[in-house]
């Protein structure tokens, strides 16, 4: 069972439509796929969400909608929305911004803190963060994928280096392909492989496709209870 | 056999089990816009495999690409490593992006000790 939790479709800035790519991941041995896409009212979201569920039943795989903030307010928007969708993600590159993302417990997904930066993005502060509000910091396989000789070798090290504090600190780690094309989707085995190339066991890395996702999806179900308040405050 | 001097070629004898590599075989398929040549793909993977890995890196996976076993119409191949570098070798086949003007992801179909283990469900 393994998930691709972040994927743009044409909606946002992607290329290729929700079907295209749900039929593509479907094929290559997803059992689910999470769309990350930009927040464009309440009203765009809710048409989003028919389209989902129309495209759902037709490529037989499990979609999931979420929203990529990028920027505090829009952070605080979603916020403020949580219960309306399924994933947050937050677009790291900026310091501010990665550090709010660690310190907001509604967030799952701290996307590739490591983006158009020259150093990680991350250091020990911010972890300790993200493990105790468990937010998941992501390998985004995108970024290596379209960088090439030694700007793909800058990202690999800065990866390197998360995971190393990820792994110290114990902080969720996920795997996510971060597509905007049907076409950089990659089988489940190649983008476990890469994140043993980054410094994860094999069955760590196993997990970030597998258990790390998993957990995410659980939450939601979680969420949508009506016993649900905020992170950490439910009814008995 | 004779060679150019005309003197008998001695054969090597085979290596026993436990001295030979311990080889991986890779069976994938290429998912493309178009159909694709064998020699495009022979190319586009090795040019992939030693910009990732290097020179070094190659010659430590014992890469090999099993060219009797390219399949045209199921655009199914299977390549060679041994047992210690399938990750790298796999990440490597995650880099192909691009063969001609045609886009392509390869999908990973099975990996066996043996080629005859490939063909077994």
């Amino acid at each position: 069972m393994y998930y691709d939790m972040h994927v743009h479709s044409a909606f946002s800035e992607g290329e290729s439509s929700l079907e295209e790519i749900a039929t593509q991941a479907k094929m290559l041995g997803y059992s689910g796929i999470c769309f990350a896409e930009y927040f464009k009212g309440k009203q765009k979201m809710l048409e989003l969400k028919e389209e989902i569920a129309k495209v759902s039943e037709k490529a037989r795989i499990k979609i999931f909608l979420g929203f990529e903030a990028r920027n505090s307010n829009e952070l605080k928007r979603l916020v403020a929305l949580r219960r309306e969708y399924d994933v947050l993600l937050v677009r790291g590159y900026d310091t501010k911004l990665n550090r709010l993302a660690v310190e907001t417990p509604e967030v799952d997904i701290l996307t590739h803190p490591e983006y158009e930066r020259k150093d990680s993005g991350l250091n020990h502060v911010l972890v300790k963060e993200a493990a105790k509000n468990n937010v998941s910091i992501e390998i985004n396989f995108r970024n290596i994928l379209i960088n090439s000789k030694n700007s793909r070798s800058a990202v690999l090290s800065h990866i390197t280096h998360n995971v190393m504090l990820c792994k110290k600190f114990k902080a969720p780690v996920i795997i996510c392909s971060g597509a905007i094309s049907h076409w950089q989707l990659r089988d489940p085995k190649i983008m476990i492989s890469f994140a043993k190339l980054v410094g994860l066991d094999l069955h760590e890395a196993k997990l970030s496709l597998s258990e790390a996702p998993k957990r995410i999806i659980n939450q939601i179900d979680e969420r949508k209870s009506r016993k649900w308040i905020m992170p950490g405050v439910k009814e008995l | 056999m004779d060679n150019a001097r005309g003197e008998g070629v001695m054969k090597l004898k085979t290596l026993p089990p436990s001295l030979r590599e311990k080889h991986r075989y890779i069976a994938i398929k290429i998912i493309s816009e178009s159909p694709v040549e064998y020699s495009d793909l022979e190319n586009a993977i090795w040019n992939t495999m030693l910009d990732f890995l290097g020179e070094y890196g190659v010659a430590k996976t014992d890469f090999w690409i099993i060219k009797e076993r390219w399949v045209k119409n199921d655009q199914t191949c299977v390549v060679r490593c041994n047992h210690l570098s399938v990750q790298d070798v796999l990440a490597s086949l995650g880099l192909v992006t691009r063969l001609g003007d045609s886009r392509i992801a390869v999908k990973i179909l099975k990996i066996s000790g043996t080629l005859k283990g490939l063909n077994k469900k």
